[in-house]
């Protein structure tokens, strides 16, 4: 309930705009610790007793919990790393910090569900044997926001590739599309900060993955949602500018409107080159 | 949930017109013979819902004009087109009314505009016959001379709709469903992740730091706690009475 005094919120009348939206952000941080404390109803080790025999949601999670491994140790090697040196990465190490808690949160969240279930983690090499400069080197700064965007829109797509194995635990599929949603939150910040639309593109060029690799990017163009709607047909009257072409444009905001799964063997040849 | 459902589970007359033809649909597709002009035919040629009646029952309008959003699965997916309804007219209003937007401002309500649009008109086709009406909404209390409130209220909208279909994901009997749920969740997350950008860039409100929890776990919200949130913005009084929980 929390969540909607801060709708009221900004629509009380005030006269000073800016100094309104600044007590709207200082009420929301108040709220919604609140909430959070209200709500915590579910924690890791009951979801472990709630699954502990089922094989696949196991095996689902281990998948899980290996992406957290190589996303949470390539932020804290970041954190740490040379890169420090490099200006832009500083205005934004803030930001930084807070996406590898996020991750440091999710691995630890796993292991705690998952106990003695859960897999080690892998020794990771984040140049992919050679395929990318190390990027965590001073002048490196690109290939770390490359290599940031690529893990995170991967995560994004193997854990929507996996929600529909999670149906016989609805606890346990709720924390999966919690974490998911976060993994998207970050991947669009990430892909802003690049100068690149937040929104997942097949591209037939790099412009809108700047150089990361195409494999995460598979079928991500995909227009068909359910079968029998031609969704851009009844997208395209509906636009608002119908400047250019608007079939074009049609055909880019339905496939923008849609994130695309990733099955786990896709996501597996993903990670591969990045395990030693 | 104060409001038990005392329909959820119970199979419901067919309150839709019987579709056979979803999998004879598949079918076609997996042939390679589901082509554009295929779907827009089977599109023009009927109204009926894509979703199987047997999933829930449809939407109803009560005589003092209260819109149930139904039960089961239809139920679920018209709590969704609720919400990209009143996503998509926020998006179109802040378009046209907003003071002082950049090129910038303007490009980036435009784009997650259009896909609130593509979203609402995905359920719209979907649910067919078994679809709640178009809702007529009421954003008076937003204060469109506030560039910064506008963008504040649409970060809100977004991670409100993210808390939604995390919330809703469980409630679904459908796979197809959830995986829809979840292709359409993550773009809200990018939206959320957008207009909070485009008020702190570069800053950890980006990620929703004051809403995700120690766990490193995003929002998710009952559907009751959503629609008494968004109920101010919609002149119909909506109903989630029928939905499960």
């Amino acid at each position: 309930m929390n969540l909607f005094n801060l709708f009221s919120d900004i629509e009380k009348n005030d006269a000073d705009a800016d100094g309104r939206f600044n007590f709207t952000r200082r009420k929301m941080l108040k709220t919604t610790s609140m909430a959070v404390a209200g709500t915590t109803a579910f924690t890791a080790l009951a979801m472990n007793k709630a699954f502990a025999a089922d094989s696949s949601v196991t095996e689902v999670l281990n998948f899980a919990l290996t992406l957290e491994y190589l996303e949470a140790e390539f932020y804290a090697k970041a954190l740490a790393s040379n890169l420090k040196d490099d200006s832009n990465f500083m205005s934004y190490y803030g930001l930084f910090e807070e996406i590898g808690k996020h991750e440091r949160e999710h691995v630890d969240f796993l292991k705690t569900a998952l106990g003695s279930a859960a897999v080690s983690k892998p020794e990771f090499d984040f140049t992919a044997k050679g395929m990318f400069p190390n990027p965590f080197a001073k002048e490196n700064y690109p290939v770390y926001l490359t290599l940031s965007q690529a893990f995170e829109d991967t995560g994004v797509r193997a854990y929507k590739g996996q929600a529909a194995n999670l149906m016989s635990n609805p606890d346990v599929l709720q924390a999966a599309l919690q974490i998911h949603s976060v993994e998207a939150r970050h991947a669009g910040t990430i892909r802003l900060l690049r100068g690149v639309t937040p929104f997942a593109n097949e591209g037939n060029n790099d412009s809108s993955n700047g150089g990361a690799p195409a494999a995460v990017y598979k079928g991500e163009n995909n227009i068909y949602q359910v079968d029998g709607v031609d969704l851009i047909s009844l997208t395209k009257p509906k636009l608002l500018e119908q400047g250019g072409n608007p079939e074009m444009m049609a055909e880019k905001y339905v496939r923008e409107s849609f994130d695309e799964p990733l099955t786990k063997a896709d996501v597996l040849a993903i990670v591969a080159p990045f395990l030693k | 949930m104060e409001k038990m459902n005392s329909l959820t589970g119970k199979p419901v007359g067919p309150t839709v017109p019987a579709i056979p033809s979803v999998e004879r649909r598949m079918f076609l597709r997996h042939l390679g013979l589901f082509t554009a002009s295929t779907a827009a035919f089977l599109t023009a040629c009927s109204k009926e819902a894509i979703v199987s009646p047997s999933t829930g029952a449809a939407a109803r309008v009560a005589a003092d004009g209260t819109v149930d959003l139904g039960s089961g699965d239809i139920g679920i997916l018209n709590y969704a087109y609720a919400l990209e309804q009143l996503e998509a007219a926020f998006y179109t209003t802040a378009v046209s009314e907003t003071k002082g937007l950049s090129a910038m401002d303007r490009k980036a309500l435009i784009e997650i505009r259009e896909h609130e649009v593509a979203h609402r008109e995905l359920f719209k086709a979907a649910l067919g016959t078994a679809a709640i009406p178009d809702l007529e909404v009421d954003f008076s209390s937003i204060d469109w001379n506030s560039r910064n409130a506008v963008f504040d209220a649409a970060n809100k909208f977004e991670s409100t709709g993210v808390g939604a279909y995390n919330g809703a994901g469980k409630l679904l009997k459908t796979s197809a469903f959830l995986i829809l749920a979840g292709k359409i969740v993550s773009v809200e997350a990018r939206h959320a992740a957008y207009t909070a950008y485009m008020l702190y860039p570069g800053k950890k409100f980006d990620v929703a730091h004051e809403l995700v929890n120690g766990n490193g776990l995003d929002v998710a919200y009952t559907p009751s706690q959503v629609l008494s949130g968004v109920q101010m913005y919609i002149k119909q009084k909506i109903s989630g009475a029928n939905l499960p929980s």
